[in-house]
């Protein structure tokens, strides 16, 4: 072909170069003219400086290099001096603490309401009078209460000293209101008690978490009863764990409980065995004590005699022993019906009847 | 004798110009320039460039035919420098060279 046979004469690389140049010169002025008719056509249409900013903006957005500021402008600490208007309260808060103190503020956070519960709660306790104690046994008995619970977590071990008999009991024989919430008791009771071990530690004064004013006879019995009792050295408390608390031994609770209670006393464990006995001692107290209440007319005269003789309430074990074992059976509704003493083979706690002011059966029985 | 060999040059490149556009070679080629072209930033250049024209002569009353004496100009200058500092020319010469003796042969 003719073509052919010119390419093949005139190939060199020189020549091919220039051609390429040539092509490749070609190419760009049609890109050129490309470009240009663009730009034309966005010229004309309008859209050609839309990508542009203004030059005000561009020197409001401009990169800030000075010291203490950021490429923006803004300073670093600016948000902490700067203080808000709580919506709620009017007050003015940091801006920093804003949100915290909204989340209480408006009672909506995860923290908020449990700080409200507990407060309620030590306020209620704080507040309540005799009157109110069904309240109370209220917030007692609540399960969900931030007190109670708190009540359940500190005591776990131990029987509830804040249980509605002994709260009752306590706000009977104290002088002051007693608050039954855990918090506030255990720094009340630990500083009485440790008056109270200053004074004379051989005496009532040994509480069990209860003050020392409200430890009658009759509420030593039952704690005795109920509880190991056992006087811990170095608190010269009793201990409040159940009657099988494996802390102290049985020789232990009846040395404490002789001591308290005369040397015939007897502890409840042994109550299996000697059922009879801690009966005998509950009639006979609890004879005793109806006698000096309401005159009881159910005793019979033996017992009547015998409890004569005392002339004290739930104290005089020893004297009463022989004869009140014949009347046993009899009596034995009695001791369930609203005595103060619990000592006796009644686990179950009674109701307490209002305890009569005798703060000087302990100096009669020595 | 010069002139017929002018004349076959010109014959040749005729003819290469001819082979290549019906190809279709030489649209593929020109996508390849642009994309280069603006890759190297050559594009941005000449907008720069014609964003200045404008604003001297005014929006309303820019032509065609001003924006292409201004810019074409400009835009083969720069391109040559760009394409050759930028990438190496080889890359299209040797395309073409190619092409061309697959073409040729």
């Amino acid at each position: 072909m003719k073509m052919e046979e010119m390419s093949l004469s005139g190939l060199d690389n020189s020549k091919l170069e220039a051609i390429a140049q040539e092509i490749y010169a070609d190419l760009v002025e049609d890109s050129c003219l490309g470009f240009c008719f663009e730009v034309h056509r966005a010229v004309k249409c309008g859209y050609f400086f839309l990508d542009d900013t203004d030059p005000d903006s561009m020197k409001d957005f401009e990169i800030v290099d000075q010291p203490g500021l950021d490429i923006f402008g803004q300073v670093f600490n600016q948000w902490k001096s700067k203080e808000c208007v709580c919506p709620n309260c009017s007050r003015s808060i940091a801006a920093s603490r804003f949100a915290p103190h909204l989340e209480k503020c408006l009672g909506m956070g995860r923290n908020s309401s449990r700080i409200a519960n507990r407060r309620i709660a030590n306020s209620n306790n704080m507040n309540k009078s005799e009157s109110d104690q069904e309240d109370n046994d209220d917030i007692n008995d609540n399960d969900w209460s931030y007190g109670s619970e708190k009540k359940g977590l500190w005591y776990l071990p131990f029987q509830n000293p804040n249980s509605p008999r002994r709260s009752k009991s306590l706000k009977h024989k104290n002088g002051f209101s007693v608050c039954t919430s855990a918090s506030n008791t255990l720094p009340l009771l630990f500083s009485s008690s440790g008056e109270l071990s200053n004074s004379d530690p051989f005496k009532y004064n040994n509480s069990t978490g209860i003050s020392y004013e409200t430890l009658g006879p009759e509420e030593l019995r039952s704690l005795l009863t109920t509880q190991c009792g056992v006087i811990s050295e170095h608190t010269k408390k009793m201990c409040t764990r159940s009657l099988r608390c494996p802390q102290h031994t049985d020789e232990q609770r009846r040395a404490v409980r002789i001591y308290f209670l005369g040397p015939s006393a007897v502890l409840p464990e042994v109550e299996s065995s000697l059922d009879n006995d801690s009966f005998d001692m509950t009639d006979s107290q609890a004879l005793i004590s109806r006698l000096q209440w309401d005159g009881s007319s159910d005793l019979s005269p033996s017992d009547s005699g015998s409890s004569k003789t005392s002339e004290n309430q739930g104290w005089g074990l020893g004297t009463n022993s022989s004869e009140s074992r014949k009347t046993k059976k009899k009596k034995s509704h009695l001791s369930l019906v609203g005595t103060a003493s619990g000592l006796g083979s009644n686990k179950k706690k009674k109701p307490k009847p209002p305890a009569p002011p005798t703060p000087s059966i302990y100096d009669d029985i020595n | 004798m010069v002139v017929s060999k002018m004349n076959k040059d010109a014959q040749m490149r005729a003819a290469i110009n001819q082979k290549l556009i019906e190809t279709g070679e030489r649209e593929r080629l020109k996508e390849l320039l642009r994309a280069k072209l603006i890759e190297c930033g050559w594009k941005d250049q000449l907008k720069a460039h014609c964003k200045e024209v404008i604003k001297e002569k005014g929006l309303e009353h820019v032509t065609v035919d001003d924006l292409v004496a201004e810019i074409t100009p400009k835009g083969r200058v720069c391109s040559v420098f760009r394409y050759w500092t930028v990438h190496s020319n080889n890359e299209l010469q040797i395309y073409f060279f190619r092409y061309l003796y697959l073409f040729l042969y």
